[in-house]
């Protein structure tokens, strides 16, 4: 059976999340803001469209990979949008990381013409989504997560269902959590054991055998000793999750005060001219609050 | 005399701070025009003498100077700029003032579309509290033309003793920001302060007796300290409130690209305070979040 899948939002994770769903034999309509962001996507043989609205009027299936929570609310309920094409019964599925919240009320909107949603934010960065190994954290509907499960396998490798709608972005959001604090804690060892005279490479080493061993430490930290801060994650763009972990916080009441520090540490680099480079460049934040001893 | 007769004045959002500040106008020998969104806050200013209008355009019409004092960047861009709003109803010339405290981009924003218009704009938001407001003693911080802001000196000064000029619009907002981030940072030293005491097992009435006499001395510790002290959490301001001002210095913190350590974990405080249904209590309950995070409540 074909089903004709949508795909709009051809960046740096949409192009190649994309591509791999042509290369998994599904017929794909693509849009794309910046009209030569589609030309790669037409030369390996998926459909150009003039909007959203036409993409999904042509797609079963219709997933979006754009940058914020605005942008994913203009290409669904805007003029033009997925919301004015979309057929009854079909898909819409969010692959941005965005508001946990207002992933609740767009599901809301879409479920009121009978268009079923998911929100499936990933982790795993520009490799990943070109490897096809990226991790998705899934929220909406076993039944209609079982539906496109396929299509995502095309995609990722861990595909995790978490709960109902917002809860796929809700795991993004406990996701960049523990990822932050991890980077700020790499950061604040190894200026710590500069600082004292030792060398953190060997640190470093020491610590991926013991308990403070992670991915993080391995790759931030060997990133942080030789100060390559090409990226890999952006600052710019890890400061734009924060802020979305910050504003649910806030809408929920909690007090997330590590989280609050590290986005503080982010906004200074940001301030520095540091914000196109790689996230584990907040070790230069740290640096800087020590200097001058 | 003869010049207050002659300047037309209306005030917009008569709530806690509003109402006493217009009042104060008003027994400075001011006429007032006024408008509040809920009909019953106007009741007590016509019987002061003011004229009740139907809306903020009304209100602004003919007037020379025009007050808001609202509640958030949203009631002011709405006040001013939506449907029957300031804009509609003033003349060319005319100035509006706002005096509640808001984003200073938006300030910027609203000063320069009433600009287009032919309209002054003025931000002079205020700190003092409820108190201040009846005593017509608050600290008014002015962003805007200096020129404009001499025309309105004098009304400003029905309603606080000091009032200063800080810079363009916006200035006024970003004065505010700051006395936010002062107050509310020392707020979390004093509940911090308060909690340790009584860990120790001391008589935080006795701790706070000695550090009103010390380097430690402030506004804050005698007012809201007091209250930690007692536990009487009765507001004064809401934490809501000082939880809506937190949040604009950190949203300007973030366009900026600049770090707010101290101000960032306050705002955390304050989000547990809320989240633990404080919100209309005062911010001097932070101190229960900090007991609370180390059992520490005897």
């Amino acid at each position: 059976m074909t089903v004709n899948i949508g795909f709009i939002g051809l960046g740096i994770m949409g192009k190649p999340m994309a591509l791999n769903l042509i290369k998994g034999g599904y017929p794909l309509w693509v849009y794309g803001r910046r009209v030569e962001s589609m030309a790669p996507l037409r030369a390996a043989g998926a459909r150009a469209c003039t909007s959203p609205e036409e993409v999904a009027r042509a797609a079963e299936i219709t997933f979006i990979m754009v940058s914020d929570t605005q942008d994913v609310e203009q290409v669904i309920l805007g003029p033009k949008g997925v919301l004015s094409g979309a057929k009854p019964g079909t898909i819409v599925v969010d692959m941005s990381t965005i508001s946990p919240v207002a992933t609740r009320s767009l599901a809301t909107r879409l479920m009121e013409s009978g268009i079923e949603m998911l929100d499936a934010p990933v982790s795993g960065g520009e490799s990943g989504a070109v490897d096809g190994l990226l991790s998705l954290m899934v929220g909406g509907k076993s039944e209609i997560f079982d539906r496109v499960k396929p299509l995502f396998e095309r995609m990722g490798k861990k595909i995790v269902h978490i709960g109902a709608n917002g809860a796929g972005q809700a795991a993004k959001a406990c996701n960049q959590i523990a990822a932050s604090l991890t980077i700020e804690g790499v950061a604040e060892a190894f200026t710590f054991a500069r600082r004292s005279g030792v060398d953190p490479g060997r640190v470093r080493e020491a610590l991926l055998g013991g308990f403070a061993n992670s991915r993080i430490l391995e790759l931030h930290g060997q990133r942080m000793l030789d100060h390559d801060f090409r990226p890999g994650f952006k600052v710019r763009l890890h400061q734009k999750d924060l802020r979305i972990v910050m504003e649910t916080a806030h809408q929920m009441g909690i007090a997330l005060p590590g989280s609050a520090l590290v986005a503080q540490h982010l906004n200074a680099l940001i301030g520095s001219g540091e914000g196109e480079l790689d996230s584990s460049a907040l070790v230069n934040a740290i640096e800087r609050l020590n200097e001058g001893r | 005399m003869d010049e207050k007769m002659l300047t037309k004045v209306a005030f917009i959002g008569l709530g806690v701070m509003g109402k006493p500040m217009a009042l104060n106008l008003i027994k400075g020998g001011y006429s007032l025009r006024v408008y509040g969104r809920r009909k019953e806050t106007m009741i007590p200013l016509v019987e002061a003498g003011a004229i009740a209008c139907e809306s903020p355009e009304e209100a602004a019409r003919e007037c020379d100077v025009i007050f808001t004092m609202v509640t958030t960047t949203r009631d002011v861009q709405e006040v001013v700029l939506g449907e029957r709003g300031v804009i509609a109803g003033a003349r060319p010339g005319a100035i509006v003032v706002d005096m509640g405290t808001i984003s200073p981009s938006a300030t910027r924003e609203i000063a320069a579309r009433l600009t287009e218009a032919g309209i002054e704009a003025l931000d002079a938001p205020v700190s003092g509290g409820g108190i201040g407001a009846v005593s017509g003693t608050l600290s008014i911080m002015v962003g805007g033309k200096p020129e404009i802001f001499e025309r309105v000196v004098p009304l400003f000064s029905c309603m606080g003793k000091n009032i200063v000029h800080i810079g363009p619009n916006g200035a006024g907002q970003v004065a505010k920001a700051c006395n936010q981030v002062v107050m509310l940072v020392a707020l979390q030293g004093l509940a911090e302060a308060f909690a340790f005491a009584r860990k120790n097992g001391l008589d935080a009435a006795k701790v706070y007796e000695a550090l009103s006499g010390g380097a430690a001395q402030s506004r804050i510790l005698e007012v809201l300290g007091k209250r930690m002290v007692e536990r009487n959490y009765d507001p004064g301001i809401e934490a809501r409130l000082h939880y809506k001002d937190i949040q604009i210095v950190l949203d300007e913190a973030h366009n900026l690209g600049m770090a707010l350590p101290g101000t960032a974990l306050v705002t955390q405080m304050f989000n547990a305070l809320i989240g633990r249904g404080g919100g209309n209590q005062d911010s001097s309950q932070l101190i229960e979040v900090i007991d609370t995070l180390s059992k520490a409540r005897p």
